[in-house]
């Protein structure tokens, strides 16, 4: 069985599991008030609501407008980290080094740090999505570097290929695939995090659509936010990442 | 005729010495098989042959001209490994017509040679599959033929059917000797099977016990029965190992 057949269909437990907790939130929801806890129904209301007036799409463009300068920008970094573990190694162990520090960081040391440097600016919530991705997406990538197989590279040097040749023919099919598992994470992980900056300093982005609604009361509206979010996430997981991940691995 | 392949007095050390020194020569289209005892250096002296790495002392020359174990050396050599070393992103077409890269042929002229030479390893009809599609057996096809589109001056070959059972590995036996027939390339085929050397081989030669040296090289042309030299090479084997194993304790 594919990874697609196993996507397009519909497991039964999972939705009889789905419609158990549809039926316990309403229940809960009717116990504590909508206040506390919206019921499931009024959230794809309100998520047809912000569709219609249009007040989603500002608000989710700038969300990932961040994410794709942030998270574009941990790509492209991670992208010369690699090349640089690929051709030295003592180059490999500094980025790795350097990694091991960045993945121990906290999220909210990234968030404060950007806001002393940054202010209330677009900035901030950039730099942090930026600092966060980049481990995740930089050591995978250096990972798969590092796996290339030696003894094809040593079939290209016995067929006299050229360096370029070496690189286009081995180095990128063999760490391609890292590449993209690395930044299908890290793309999730840069949604998350982008929202959490967003509570401070901007007044756009679902971060923030999230934060004012809770301040205004409206806890229906960040459910639906929060459902934004899982779409957004959804989405391109099944539509971006999944279809090019089965591209490159159409000869297994 | 000239003598196509000149080995001189080549030795290597790995902090102890594994090939003591080792001098033969061939001449163009022969099949030499190089036989010995485990870990005596066998795929080491192909390896050097090849220009894949240095020798401690001694020299190669091909047609005359010294092997280096140097990227910029024009070295003409097509190599086939113990494992087919196939890219498996690429179909069999495409993993041949990309070692013609190097050589400055038009597109055109890459995909003739490739489906010539994919053709005469036994491949047509297959080659667009990946790699992984194949069976081993098919795979190390592609490989020899790979090796063979470079039209090489020599063909090194590396116990190239150890990973395939036994009846892949009679047949793909017969599919060299046909191919060696063919093309009449000059082959230096490294194996432990020595009822393979003395099936495929035009000449034998048997190398000692650690630190090696040659033992014996035998013209094998149907002038010595085969049971009895296939016997004969089995004790020759024997003894060296028994020094080997002398030596060690």
């Amino acid at each position: 069985m594919s990874a697609r057949d196993r996507a397009g269909r519909l497991h039964l437990p999972t939705l009889a599991a789905l419609a158990v907790v549809l039926v316990g939130w309403t229940f809960l929801s009717r116990r504590y008030g909508a206040f506390v806890l919206p019921g499931p129904w009024s959230i794809v209301l309100g998520l047809v609501e912000i569709v219609r007036s249009g007040e989603i799409w500002p608000h989710a463009a700038a969300s990932l407008g961040r994410i794709a300068a942030g998270f574009g920008g941990a790509v492209a970094v991670s992208l010369v980290m690699g090349l640089g573990a690929f051709v030295s190694r003592t180059a490999r162990g500094i980025v790795q080094d350097v990694l091991a520090i960045l993945n121990s960081t906290s999220v909210f040391v990234w968030i404060v740090v950007s806001l002393v440097w940054f202010g209330l600016s677009n900035w901030a919530p950039i730099f942090t999505t930026f600092m966060i991705t980049l481990p995740v997406v930089a050591s995978t990538l250096v990972e798969g570097v590092t796996s290339v197989d030696r003894r094809l590279l040593e079939m290209g040097d016995v067929y006299r290929l050229s360096g370029p040749q070496k690189f286009t023919a081995i180095v990128i099919p063999s760490t391609l695939p890292y590449l993209v598992a690395g930044m299908k994470v890290g793309f999730g992980l840069a949604l998350k995090v982008s929202v959490v900056a967003e509570i401070f300093g901007v007044t756009s982005g679902i971060g923030y659509a999230m934060n004012y609604s809770r301040e205004i009361l409206a806890t229906r509206m960040v459910f639906v936010w929060a459902l934004v979010m899982i779409l957004i996430m959804v989405a391109t997981d099944k539509l971006l990442f999944d279809p090019i991940s089965r591209r490159l691995t159409r000869w297994r | 005729m000239a003598m196509k392949l000149e080995v001189r007095g080549i030795g290597k050390d790995f902090v102890i010495p594994v090939i003591d020194s080792v001098s033969f020569g061939v001449d163009a289209g022969e099949f030499v098989c190089l036989l010995g005892p485990n870990g005596c250096g066998k795929t080491t002296l192909l390896r050097i042959v090849g220009g894949i790495e240095p020798a401690s002392r001694g020299s190669v020359l091909l047609d005359g001209l010294p092997v280096l174990a140097d990227r910029r050396h024009q070295r003409h050599v097509g190599v086939v490994f113990q494992e087919d070393r196939l890219l498996p992103w690429l179909s069999l077409r495409d993993n041949v017509t990309l070692v013609l890269r190097p050589l400055g042929l038009d597109a055109a002229q890459r995909e003739a040679r490739a489906a010539h030479y994919l053709r005469l390893a036994g491949l047509q009809g297959f080659e667009d599959y990946y790699p992984g599609r194949v069976s081993g057996g098919m795979r190390q096809r592609a490989a020899i033929a790979r090796a063979l589109a470079i039209e090489p001056d020599v063909l090194l070959m590396d116990e190239p059917f150890g990973a395939l059972d036994a009846q892949n590995r009679r047949i793909m036996q017969q599919e060299v000797r046909r191919i060696w027939a063919e093309t009449r390339r000059t082959i230096l085929f490294v194996t432990h099977s020595i009822e393979e050397a003395v099936a495929i081989g035009t000449t034998l030669i048997m190398l000692s016990a650690r630190p090696s040296r040659i033992r014996e090289r035998i013209r094998n042309d149907g002038g010595r029965e085969r049971g009895k030299l296939i016997d004969d090479l089995n004790a020759m084997i024997m003894e060296e190992v028994e020094r080997q194993q002398g030596d060690a304790s």
